[in-house]
């Protein structure tokens, strides 16, 4: 075994040792991938890669990745290459490789005896109690290498020879579910894949910290890399799903001027193509009013915690109230306008009911960023303005909250983009007709009357559709020829919570570069 | 109490010095008229608006002639208003399920055996099958969000280059964003069906897809918010390690982790609220069945959760059946409070730690 002194030079032996330990990694990555294209059904077992099937292709790649850890492992260990190598692999990898183990074992004997699920769980605590105990005190060549390796091995063996082929499944006699190879494949791929990828990590760096380092980066830098995949895969396949519709009999081009029907038209019968413009209107009017309500409470009860009440028992209560509104669950808050609000206004769902809604649930949003915004001020700003000789609430107007707007308002407006999205609330106080013809006219519907409450406004007091709610009613109509008019809602949603989001990031963006100017 | 009393009372609340009684008359004209509107909204009463108008009109007059101090007092009553708020969410809710608990008894939360939700005739309720709906599809989500949302964590506040995080932080924060109706819409239309093809089964709809979506959905709070924890703990102690030759990855895992731990498990524990909470992705891809899947952990059968059970039946039910309804939502507000207030007391002991520790 090699000494954790020992450095490691720059012979010609390490180069071959680096390689192969990155060509594991390399291949490693391209399964991973592969895996994630089955499971989506980009690829499928019929694709076939050099002359091999896919599946066949895997287990070739398992079978090498196998052998390129197993013999870097015991290269290492014999003193072959100089590595720096610990002397016990420790007990941080023991434990997850053991539960690996576990899942491994459970499976494997439910899988090949048909052993109830009691059973398979005692044998997989067996089995991962041994990998544990064994790769923990195993010195950090081995222990990092040779389970994943071995692992790898009998896997690729399952594969190139056909005992798990594209027929292959399992049904577990206590499910309803049967697992297809298409699925069961690509999903083991993945997780193997990565257990490959970490391992030849650690071999590259020649183990030791740096190793491990090496590692745990790697599966941190995927994990990272995997979450914008997400959120790219996510919006190109709503806007793929969606634009045709949202593009549908739409003109625009020198001459013709601009017309998206489906955004200016509701759903009327023969009409040649119908439209979503009632819930766009409704959606505006419910950020509208929600702004007009939570933004001067919430700001005015900021400035009250940050610049006027003493810290105490007081502000803990009321900010401990205002973290537990922001974590209340928005179909709680639709109850709540169910039970409270609907009532008082004229006893069926409107967008007045929506608009209170949606400010409470913005509201602690509000608070919290304001807060601090203000918080970050500098007393010297305070105090300057003070020697001037003004009174407090001077200062607070003039000096504290324009130093804190742009906070303020890009906590705004990314609290806007999640409202907008919210769908549970609006089902309970606002909805009415699933497909409207027409939108609500809020500046057109005013009226003084001579008793009270003196103001009347019939469309306020309305029921009306709002983007979220017109996605829920095409689901709940049923799927048929409606899915691309859901797909074309879902688009336009989509469109506009990001464009909140990209206005409210930029912003920031903005305002800090300004700042450290 | 006299009037000069009040008077006092009222002067030392809204902070005036100066003897200026035209203040406090105005002060208590603008309380009585708010809580007059107040109440009048409370009981639904159409002269609502009168009182509100007299406290629009105090309240401009007090802008116009005592902006300070009228300033505050605003300022003071937003504050109550934002308390109130949760207040009468909790007073409205456990009124309306008042009914529902008192007919049920505790049978409500404890029933397991025969039909568990009946709506007509002989009606029953029983609460257990959305409650262990809503714990395995948290359980599920949980395990996605809580380790990647973690490794996220470090990724951002640790390991990224300025110019990576510079993209990765606002992507997750946009990822925050996507609407959950649009999760769900995907769900419901490609991955019911998805699963239905591929596994054999028999129904659209299983509590492992609300799993996988819920933990997508939670994933970037956990982010964010285990971030701010870490990149809270002080650069002295991480120099410190360092310094005496550790790999950087060595010192995240033995210092800036275990340092940020409660505040990383507060980050847990919020995501874990935001997975009970989340309505529309498992209202649209739940069959709803209200029944204890066959056994217990058959993740591949259709069951319920609180919130898809409010979410798909508010619209026809009423009476008893609307208050057990209500029952959930308690259920749903209790427990997300109770996490809310506990993962802000773990991460408050933190910072008295940590600042104790510089």
């Amino acid at each position: 075994m090699s000494e954790q002194t020992a450095t490691r030079t720059a012979a010609p032996a390490v180069d071959l040792f680096d390689r192969i330990a990155l060509g594991v990694v390399g291949l490693s990555i391209v399964t991973f991938l592969l895996g994630w294209t089955t499971l989506f059904e980009r690829t499928g077992t019929d694709t076939a890669v050099a002359g091999l099937s896919l599946f066949t292709l895997f287990g070739a790649v398992f079978l090498l990745a196998g052998i390129g850890l197993l013999v870097s492992g015991i290269a290492s260990y014999v003193g072959a290459f100089e590595t720096t190598a610990d002397r016990y692999t420790g007990i941080g990898t023991g434990l997850g490789l053991g539960i690996v183990g576990f899942a491994v074992g459970g499976l494997a004997t439910t899988i090949l005896f048909g052993v109830g699920a009691t059973g398979s769980v005692l044998v997989g605590l067996v089995v991962g109690l041994v990998v544990t105990s064994g790769v923990a005190v195993l010195p950090e060549d081995l222990g990092t290498t040779f389970p994943v390796g071995l692992l790898g091995l009998a896997w690729g063996g399952l594969l190139v020879t056909g005992a798990v082929d594209a027929g292959w499944f399992w049904n577990p006699p206590s499910l309803d579910a049967t697992f297809h190879a298409p699925i069961v494949v690509p999903l083991a791929t993945i997780a193997l894949s990565l257990l490959i990828a970490w391992s030849g990590a650690i071999v590259a760096e020649g183990f030791g910290s740096q190793g491990r380092q090496n590692g745990a980066y790697l599966l941190i830098g995927l994990n990272a890399f995997g979450m914008i995949a997400v959120l790219l895969l996510l919006i190109l396949f709503v806007v793929q799903k969606g634009l045709p519709k949202l593009l549908e009999g739409a003109q625009f081009g020198p001459g013709l001027g601009i017309s998206v029907p489906f955004l200016t038209k509701g759903v009327m019968l023969g009409q040649q193509y119908n439209g979503i413009f009632p819930a766009i209107v409704g959606t505006i009017w419910l950020v509208i009013g929600a702004v007009l309500l939570a933004v001067p409470i919430g700001i005015g009860a900021a400035v009250f915690l940050t610049e006027y009440a003493e810290q105490g028992r007081f502000t803990a209560i009321i900010e401990t109230t205002t973290n537990a509104l922001w974590s209340t669950p928005s179909i709680v808050y639709g109850l709540f306008g169910y039970a409270f609000l609907v009532p008082r206004f004229g006893n069926s769902n409107s967008l007045l009911a929506g608009m209170f809604v949606l400010g409470f649930m913005l509201l602690p949003l509000v608070v919290i960023t304001s807060r601090e915004s203000i918080k970050s001020v500098p007393d010297e700003y305070r105090d300057a303005s003070a020697a001037l000789g003004v009174n407090q609430w001077q200062t607070i107007r003039s000096v504290v909250l324009p130093a804190a707007m742009p906070g303020v308002v890009t906590g705004v407006i990314l609290g806007v983009g999640r409202i907008a999205g919210e769908t549970a609330p609006i089902l309970l106080v606002t909805s009415g007709q699933p497909f409207p013809a027409r939108a609500p006219s809020i500046l057109g519907s005013f009226r003084f009357v001579a008793t009270p409450p003196f103001v009347q406004n019939e469309a306020l007091l309305q029921a009306s559709s709002a983007l979220p709610y017109q996605l829920y009613a095409v689901i709940t109509a049923g799927v048929g020829q409606e899915e691309a008019f859901g797909w074309g809602t879902a688009l336009v949603l989509l469109l506009v919570v990001l464009g909140f989001y990209a206005i409210g990031i930029a912003s920031r963006i903005y305002f800090r570069r300004k700042l450290h100017q | 109490m006299s009037t000069t009393e009040l008077h006092e009372q009222l002067k030392d609340r809204l902070g005036v010095e100066s003897a200026d009684d035209s203040v406090v008359t105005l002060g208590a004209v603008g309380a009585l008229c708010l809580l007059g509107s107040a109440v009048a909204f409370l009981i639904g009463s159409p002269f609502t608006a009168l009182p509100l108008a007299g406290f629009l009109f105090t309240v401009g007059y007090g802008l116009w002639n005592h902006q300070a101090t009228t300033a505050k007092a605003l300022t003071f009553l937003a504050t109550i208003a934002t308390g109130a708020i949760l207040a009468l969410i909790t007073v409205y809710l456990i009124i309306e399920a008042f009914p529902a608990i008192r007919e049920m008894g505790l049978a409500m939360f404890t029933k397991t055996s025969g039909r568990m939700w009946i709506t007509r005739g002989e009606e029953v309720y029983s609460l257990v099958p959305m409650m262990w709906g809503t714990l395995v599809t948290t359980v599920l989500a949980m395990l996605i969000a809580g380790p990647l949302g973690v490794a996220g964590a470090l990724f951002i506040s640790e390991i990224a280059p300025d110019a990576v995080r510079e993209i990765v932080k606002p992507a997750v924060e946009t990822l925050a964003g996507i609407p959950s109706i649009v999760y769900g819409f995907i769900g419901f239309t490609i991955l019911n069906d998805y699963m239905m093809e591929n596994l054999d089964l028999p129904s659209s709809g299983s509590l492992v897809i609300v799993g996988l979506v819920v933990g997508l959905m939670a994933l970037p709070t956990v982010v964010s918010v285990a971030e701010d924890a870490i990149s809270s703990v002080p650069e002295s102690m991480k120099s410190g390690s360092l310094a005496l030759g550790t790999t950087d990855w060595q010192t995240i895992k033995n210092i800036t982790l275990p340092a940020a731990f409660s505040g990383v498990s507060a980050a847990v524990l919020l995501g874990v609220g935001r997975a009970i909470g989340e309505t529309m992705a498992a209202t649209v891809i739940l069959g709803h069945a209200q029944v204890l899947p066959e056994p217990l952990y058959d993740v591949f059968g259709n069951t319920e959760t609180l919130t898809s059970l409010i979410a798909s039946q508010y619209g026809v039910a009423s009476s008893t059946h609307m208050s057990a309804l209500f029952a959930a939502g308690v259920v749903l507000f209790v427990t997300v409070t109770v996490l809310s207030i506990a993962s802000q007391y773990i991460e408050r002991r933190m910072q008295i730690q940590l600042q104790g520790d510089t």
